[in-house]
């Protein structure tokens, strides 16, 4: 019998989430068929890049993002810069000063601070909470309201405090939400019925099912990942046709892979080169599993998986 | 791996207000039915307008214009014995959420409707009987084959045969059950589509309790292999033994509201 090839095109497509606004405004999803699998006849989107800025500055941080960021004095400075980093194409601002179980800065002052952002960057923009479910239902709603009009991505609704910030985060000022799971598809799943049904359409989220860093239990992040886009795609779930976003360098900046200076181990060579590595085979590895936009720190990790979409798209 | 595929079967012209509709041609109760159903689960809707001798053509073409039109080109079965009727359906047949389905082919007289479905792009349901109840297993299996051979003979993709075990009451005919359940069997090993009119096992059992006959025959279907059924998906129990059974089989992911789902 002849060999008859058959395009792996699915008929069922992730939705298209836009964030931002303007000509630098950015896509994520859209695709219809398997992560980069642009020989299969369907739309294979590109995934996105997001550059990452902690208020807390660059105190601790790799030598190249230290220098990268040199001179500047404030956030919005940061985020401007940011904002410049080849290969980015948008800018995550992480108000990790705001975790009660650390400098627990005020909401009132983390709005200030997202102000001066806001002002001085036109691309799109992310902020990412403090991760502490009661701070950030009250962080993320007014960050939702200081946003208002730029259609940023707030980074994350959970099972504790899904319903403040997805009501006034899309519904009050039409921002975009990323639903967080910590890697559990069946509770992924949920999330997103359950903002479904607070009548909020997929259309304006995005799900954030759980991250590590290669090497550390990452197995069960790209099992998720693999299980969720085939269930989309395959079973035709529409409730998980909803663009993926994970955030890469949060996860890898904990390891010793990241942290340990070549001055206490020289057999490892430069902590700069490690910490990049880190970010860039994890975010390769989400990547391929198919998520759909990666937030990273280092300017040599932004660069190498901006070009590594290039050559694959 | 893929969901279970519930066809409505709500919209048949045995039911007086269906007829009334069809004779009218008066969308609304016809649109209402086919909206139900959509609701509740269905991914097709059986189109049963009986032998319509006298304007079949006519009143298929409208049927199918009406429902895909009003609710967004959902996959249809068209489903009478008149076979211009379908003919003029497929003319203005929309395929973009699937193919439309001739219900349905058998092995003896029937078999001109598989004919039909492969020349005007149309998948099948093929009934595994000559028009006589089959009398064993390798009966039913030889039909298959035999139908299955036919099809792809005309072009037809194997995937748009759905086989048809022929399910019987269970009052009187107890002993067929098990033979049908093999026959899905079967199916399943071949990796052929499936499909048939469930709700007969529980004929002429107290109204009350026919539900239960049905909804243990449909899952322990579902664990053979059964890739369709026609029922009304509107009959809560009936759709909640299928979205459970969905999920047990792994065809749809588990979240806690996998009822509402």
């Amino acid at each position: 019998m002849p060999f008859k090839g058959k395009s792996g095109k699915f008929k069922a497509a992730i939705k298209e989430v836009t964030i931002g606004v303007g000509d630098k405004a950015v896509k994520m999803g859209g695709e219809n068929v398997l992560p980069f699998y642009t020989f299969d006849g369907g739309n294979a989107s590109a995934p996105i890049v997001g550059v990452y800025v902690s208020d807390k500055g660059v105190e601790g941080q790799p030598a190249a993002v230290k220098a990268y960021y040199e001179g500047c004095a404030t956030v919005a400075e940061m985020a401007k810069k940011a904002a410049e980093m080849p290969g980015g194409d948008f800018v995550v601002v992480h108000f990790e000063s705001a975790d009660p179980n650390g400098d627990d800065a005020s909401v009132e002052s983390c709005m200030e601070t997202l102000k001066s952002v806001v002002e001085a960057v036109d691309c799109p923009l992310a902020v990412m909470g403090s991760g502490n479910d009661e701070k950030d239902a009250d962080l993320l709603v007014k960050a939702a309201e200081v946003c208002e009009g730029k259609n940023v991505l707030i980074l994350s609704a959970k099972e504790g405090n899904y319903k403040s910030i997805a009501m006034s985060g899309v519904q009050a000022y039409h921002q975009k939400v990323a639903a967080e799971s910590a890697v559990d598809i069946n509770l992924a799943k949920q999330l997103n019925v359950l903002i479904n049904q607070l009548g909020i359409p997929t259309e304006e989220t995005v799900m954030h099912v759980g991250t590590a860093a290669a090497g550390y239990g990452y197995e069960y992040v790209s099992s998720s990942l693999d299980r969720i886009k085939a269930a989309a795609l395959a079973q035709n779930d529409n409730l998980l046709q909803i663009p993926i976003v994970t955030p890469v360098c949060t996860e890898t900046a904990g390891t010793k892979e990241s942290l340990t200076e070549e001055a206490d181990n020289a057999a490892w060579g430069s902590r700069d080169g490690r910490a990049a590595g880190m970010e860039i085979v994890t975010a390769a590895a989400d990547l391929a599993s198919g998520t759909n936009a990666v937030i990273l720190k280092h300017p040599q990790a932004v660069a190498t998986i901006k070009k590594m979409i290039e050559v694959l798209m | 791996m893929s969901r279970f595929v519930v066809i409505g079967e709500r919209i048949h012209c045995i039911s007086p207000v269906i007829r009334k509709a069809m004779d009218a041609m008066d969308p609304e109760p016809i649109l209402k039915r086919a909206k139900e159903q959509i609701a509740a689960g269905a991914g097709y809707i059986d189109v049963n307008i009986g032998p319509a001798e006298s304007n079949g053509p006519e009143l298929m073409k409208w049927a199918v214009q009406l429902i895909q039109g009003e609710c967004d080109n959902i996959p249809l079965a068209l489903d009478t014995a008149n076979m211009a009727a379908i003919e003029a359906g497929m003319t203005v047949y929309n395929d973009v959420n699937g193919k439309a389905l001739v219900n349905s082919a058998d092995a003896g007289d029937r078999k001109p409707y598989l004919d039909l479905a492969a020349n005007v792009g149309a998948a099948c349901i093929c009934l595994c009987s000559n028009g006589s109840v089959p009398g064993s297993l390798d009966e039913i299996t030889g039909y298959c084959m035999e139908l299955l051979e036919h099809g792809l003979g005309l072009g037809m993709e194997a995937e748009d045969m759905w086989m048809d075990p022929l399910f019987l009451v269970c009052k009187g005919q107890q002993d067929k059950q098990g033979q049908i359940l093999d026959a899905i069997s079967f199916f399943k090993e071949n990796g052929l589509n499936s499909s048939g009119g469930l709700s007969n096992v529980s004929n002429g059992a107290p109204k009350e309790l026919r539900t239960h006959l049905d909804c243990a025959m449909l899952a322990m279907s579902m664990s053979r292999g059964l890739t369709s059924v026609i029922m009304n998906p509107n009959d809560t129990a009936m759709m909640n033994t299928v979205k459970t059974c969905d999920v047990l089989l792994d065809n749809y992911m588990y979240a806690d509201s996998w009822l509402d789902l």
